[in-house]
């Protein structure tokens, strides 16, 4: 329990209006997006500089507080979730874009400018920054660094780390870091920069990022293709891969997905199809018109159903926009919506398929799968009830099993959401003892109390149960 | 909305469904469009922060706190947030059950509370009274005037609201309601009959305007019909939390409106058209399922009606100007309606559309919130006039009498050149003499 007499003397420190430690305040600071699990905090704290941000952390230390980074609250894994309680600690008024510089053709931003401003903000200057999450309307950079984000852009112009070449920031214990830099090249010493990028807030805060910027791609295409089989869309996305072309998205939805989502957005998509691919290739206009034909053909090869192409620029980023709004849409359905992240080689889509279809059948689940097939990441999506218990347990067999497929076929258990509390059994799984343990001494060495961020990643260490709610559930 | 649910800590009465707050996901889309979040940066003020607390509530994890009624009257209502939810969570609806639940929680004091009996209960319900009323402080304000000497006493409220009040309320005309003939027939071939809703705040407020969506109607081919013994629509009793006086009101215009005849139900408040379209909810289990269905399928807002109906461009004169227009909530979040007003403004020679920056925030205005919520209104007016500002253009058109108000005094307060002008009355401008 924190005094008032502490409260007022962190008020003091970093403002009145930046402390919150009302009930209600603290309830809201205590979930993410992540389904069936929430904790609450002692007290959430929004810095709006470095220096309240040092005085945060030492307030943590001095009342022996653990401490949680929280960008958004968009995370899918349970990773900004206090489950020891402890302190929150916002980085949403952080969130100046401190420099765009055009002749290195960076970026330099505060851990909670929100994605999609920084987008627009370097648009505006005809420079693009392409890491483009599904929830960039509200996903902070820190989080997106945090967890290495990708998005619907990911299969050409890569994922979050390929972005980031600068991070500084704090220390659980104070330390200041600053790794990276402008340079292209850098090979001194360690790259704690790569060792940062998707620590999920378990290493060190975030508070500053320089980001490396290219130039946008001069035209683009955008196709829809629909299937009446969803494994012959999965053998589509391998063939355009092996037949070389690499388009900017190429992304997957299924029947039950489209129909989500049309009940949303409402942009005419086939409801009745089992699946869509949403293609988009970009780049010269000579190189366009060429895997524009390419990716034709090989929908045609493999009979594609029927095959569109979006009219203007408007049209495809409805599209886009739709497809961003598929986990969330997927929620109409019941009240609540367990995602996965599984991640396969690219050759092993159409099998990946075959084994949700024949697992959805053993358990009689009710799942939507969409994801960034092009990069093999897909997101299996189990429409259900916290309430019910039994189909909960199911749901949770379910991706249990389709785990062992996954990690059969040389697949991952997440492709860009992170471990967080959701997925720590299915991290060791994946690792064995000896990988987590190898993680576990990085963590120690930057943390050795173990305040910063509990209970994540790492299964050893539950959370007592006080602070997790009664729906709250650790793996 | 009210299966049977565990109301927790929710009083039993008109609480919110739990399935409707357990639908949120929290994904967080809605926090890049709620206006109350981006001027607070404050969870619990964002849509997904506020169907939390309603959660916790539900579930028996949080009381039915002094904090959780803030938060459900700090709520704009601008239904923002259910426009941009792809889970199709309506926390404005939500928030709308918890203003109930605070009326039941903590009942306003007695003078405060005879006050707002008085208006809601006895003064909007009777349009004589209420056009007999000789105070310039009417509708929404009074409610302003009520719920703050309430919340913050008299004399830390009053000045401050009484002068906006001063500011925002034109002279009032006569009300039109009494002046409109009963049923002006259709000029040129006949199309149709329609009833026109007009609403308490058009008559009283802006009686030239909805004179203009008559006269436009008849224009066009249809016979309109007014009747005089309309009631308020119970827009404003929903939003301070007074259900039953809301349906009370509702059953007499359902019966009212069917007994017409008329192929559909017209009216030129966003506000007005939003609480009629709900009527089937609010009324559920008090009236024909039958006769509700029957009742929604003609309501229509006067651009929805006419750009549906087709509008007859023949005689339309030109009228050379830019204009930016500004979408009522009512519209475009409450009845989805972002096109058709669009549609109508494209329609008339000579008119050039420019469109502003978000344009589908909300203004400020929001009910009472303009009075009892002064700073925030202002600073989100003054974004608003900021983008209105940016397109240069000679005039700013809405739809709504709230959203009119609000934005014409903060024209004045800044000292803009654009009028402020309904689309109808843009369009007025058109029509041949
Ligand atoms: C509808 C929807 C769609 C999504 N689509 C995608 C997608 O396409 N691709 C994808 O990769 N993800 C996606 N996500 C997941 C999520 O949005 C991303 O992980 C995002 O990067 C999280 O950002 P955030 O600001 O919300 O971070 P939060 O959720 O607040 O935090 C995420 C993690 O980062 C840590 N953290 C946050 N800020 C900092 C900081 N400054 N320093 C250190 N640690 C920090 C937190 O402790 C936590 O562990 C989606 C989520 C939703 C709800
Ligand atoms: S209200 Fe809708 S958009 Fe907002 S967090 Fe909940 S599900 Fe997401
Ligand atoms: S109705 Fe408007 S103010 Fe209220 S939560 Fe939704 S977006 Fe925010």
């Amino acid at each position: 329990m924190l005094t008032k007499a502490a409260i007022d003397r962190l008020r003091q420190k970093v403002g009145t209006g930046n402390v919150y430690h009302e009930r209600e305040d603290l309830l809201v600071y205590g979930y993410d997006g992540t389904p069936e699990t929430a904790g609450i905090p002692d007290v959430a704290v929004f810095p709006q500089d470095g220096e309240g941000l040092k005085a945060a952390l030492a307030f943590c230390r001095d009342e022996g507080l653990s401490l949680t980074p929280r960008g958004a609250g968009t995370g899918i894994s349970g990773g900004s979730i206090p489950v020891r309680g402890g302190m929150v600690l916002g980085l949403t008024r952080m969130n100046r874009i401190i420099e765009i510089d055009e002749e290195n053709l960076t970026a330099t931003v505060e851990a909670g400018v929100i994605t999609v401003d920084l987008f627009n903000a370097v648009a505006s200057r005809g420079l693009f920054y392409p890491p483009d999450p599904g929830s960039q309307n509200v996903s902070t950079l820190g989080g997106n660094i945090a967890e290495n984000a990708g998005g619907l852009r990911g299969l050409k112009y890569g994922v979050t780390r390929n972005y980031v070449m600068a991070l500084s920031g704090l220390l659980i214990d104070g330390t200041e870091f600053f790794t990276g830099g402008k340079c292209v090249k850098d090979v001194a010493g360690y790259s704690l920069r790569d060792l940062l990028v998707g620590s999920e807030g378990t290493l060190g805060i975030i508070t500053e990022a320089t980001v490396r910027l290219i130039t946008p791609p001069q035209d683009k295409r955008t196709f829809l293709a629909y299937f009446r089989d969803i494994r012959t869309a999965g053998e589509a996305v391998s063939r355009i891969i092996a037949g070389r072309i690499i388009p900017a998205t190429l992304e997957i939805m299924d029947k039950m997905t489209i129909n989500c989502v049309e009940d949303y957005a409402a942009i005419g998509l086939p409801r009745q199809m089992e699946a869509l691919l949403l293609i988009e290739v970009d780049g010269h206009p000579a190189v366009v018109a060429e895997e524009a034909d390419g990716v034709r053909r090989i929908l045609q090869e493999v009979k594609a159903d029927e095959v569109r192409l979006a009219a203007n620029a408007a049209e495809a980023a409805r599209l886009a926009a739709a497809r961003r709004t598929a986990l969330s849409a997927v929620a109409r359905v019941s009240p609540t919506t367990i995602i996965e992240d599984a991640t396969v080689p690219r050759s092993c889509l159409a099998e990946t398929f075959a084994e949700i279809e024949r697992l959805k059948e053993k358990y009689k689940v009710r799942v939507a799968t969409y994801g960034h097939a092009g990069d093999g990441n897909l997101h299996p999506t189990a429409a259900t009830d916290e309430r019910n218990r039994e189909e909960i347990a199911n749901v949770h067999a379910f991706f249990s099993e389709l785990y062992d497929k996954v990690l059969s076929l040389g697949g991952t258990v997440s492709g860009e959401h992170g471990i967080g509390t959701a997925k720590k059994a299915y991290l060791l799984r994946q690792l064995g003892a000896g990988g987590v343990a190898v993680m576990r001494r990085i963590k120690d060495a930057f943390d050795p109390a173990g305040c910063l961020n509990p209970g994540k990643i790492f299964l050893d260490a539950p959370a007592p149960p006080s602070t997790v709610h009664p729906g709250g559930k650790d793996v | 909305m009210s299966e049977p649910s565990p109301a927790g800590n929710f009083r039993p009465a008109d609480s919110p469904s739990y399935e409707s707050i357990l639908q949120c996901m929290r994904c967080g889309f809605c926090l890049a469009v709620c206006p109350t979040y981006a001027l607070t940066n404050r969870e619990r003020s964002s849509p997904r922060g506020r169907a939390a607390l309603a959660r916790a509530v539900a579930e028996g994890r949080l009381e039915f706190t002094p904090a959780v009624g803030e938060e459900a009257y700090f709520c704009l209502d601008c239904k923002a947030c259910t426009t941009a939810c792809p889970a199709g969570v309506r926390v404005g609806t939500i928030m709308e059950f918890c203003r109930s639940q605070e009326q039941g929680f903590r009942p306003p004091s007695l003078p405060a509370g005879a006050l707002r009996d008085f208006i809601l209960k006895r003064m909007l319900p009777s349009p004589a009274l209420m056009e007999g009323s000789l105070l310039p402080l009417r509708l929404y304000q009074r409610l302003g005037v009520q719920w703050a000497v309430r919340r913050f006493g008299i004399n830390r409220f009053l000045p401050g609201a009484l002068a906006k009040m001063e500011g925002i309320l034109p002279a009032l005309e006569k009300p039109l309601r009494l002046e409109l003939p009963e049923v002006i027939p259709a000029q040129g071939k006949k199309r149709g009959r329609v009833a026109f809703f007009l609403g308490c705040a058009m008559s009283l407020v802006f009686p030239e305007v909805s004179r203009q969506t008559a006269r436009i109607l008849s224009q066009q081919g249809f016979e309109v019909v007014t009747p005089r013994e309309v009631k308020c629509c119970g827009a404003p009793h929903l939003a301070e939390g007074d259900r039953d006086t809301a349906r009370r009101l509702a059953l007499t215009n359902l019966d009212l409106f069917l007994g017409l005849e008329a192929d559909a139900i017209v009216t030129d408040c966003a506000g007005c058209g939003c609480a009629l379209k709900e009527y089937e909810e609010l009324l559920e289990g008090h009236a024909d399922h039958g006769r509700l269905g029957r009742f929604r399928a003609k309501v229509r807002d006067v651009s929805e009606f006419l750009a549906g109906a087709g509008i007859r461009t023949e005689e339309l004169r030109p009228v050379p100007m830019s204009v930016t227009y500004h979408e009522p909530c009512h519209l475009v979040h409450g009845q989805g309606l972002s096109g058709p007003p669009r549609h109508l403004i494209g329609k008339i020679p000579g008119v050039e559309l420019r469109e502003m920056k978000e344009s589908n925030w909300c203004c400020g205005m929001a009910g009472s919130f303009a009075l009892k919520e002064r700073e925030a209104s202002r600073k989100l007016l003054e974004r608003k006039l900021a983008h209105v500002r940016a397109t240069g253009a000679d005039a700013l058109v809405t739809a709504n009498p709230g959203c009119h108000l609000q934005l014409a005094w903060g024209v004045r307060e800044l000292g803009m050149k654009q009028p402020v002008l309904h689309v109808v009355e843009l369009f007025g401008r058109a029509l041949p003499a």
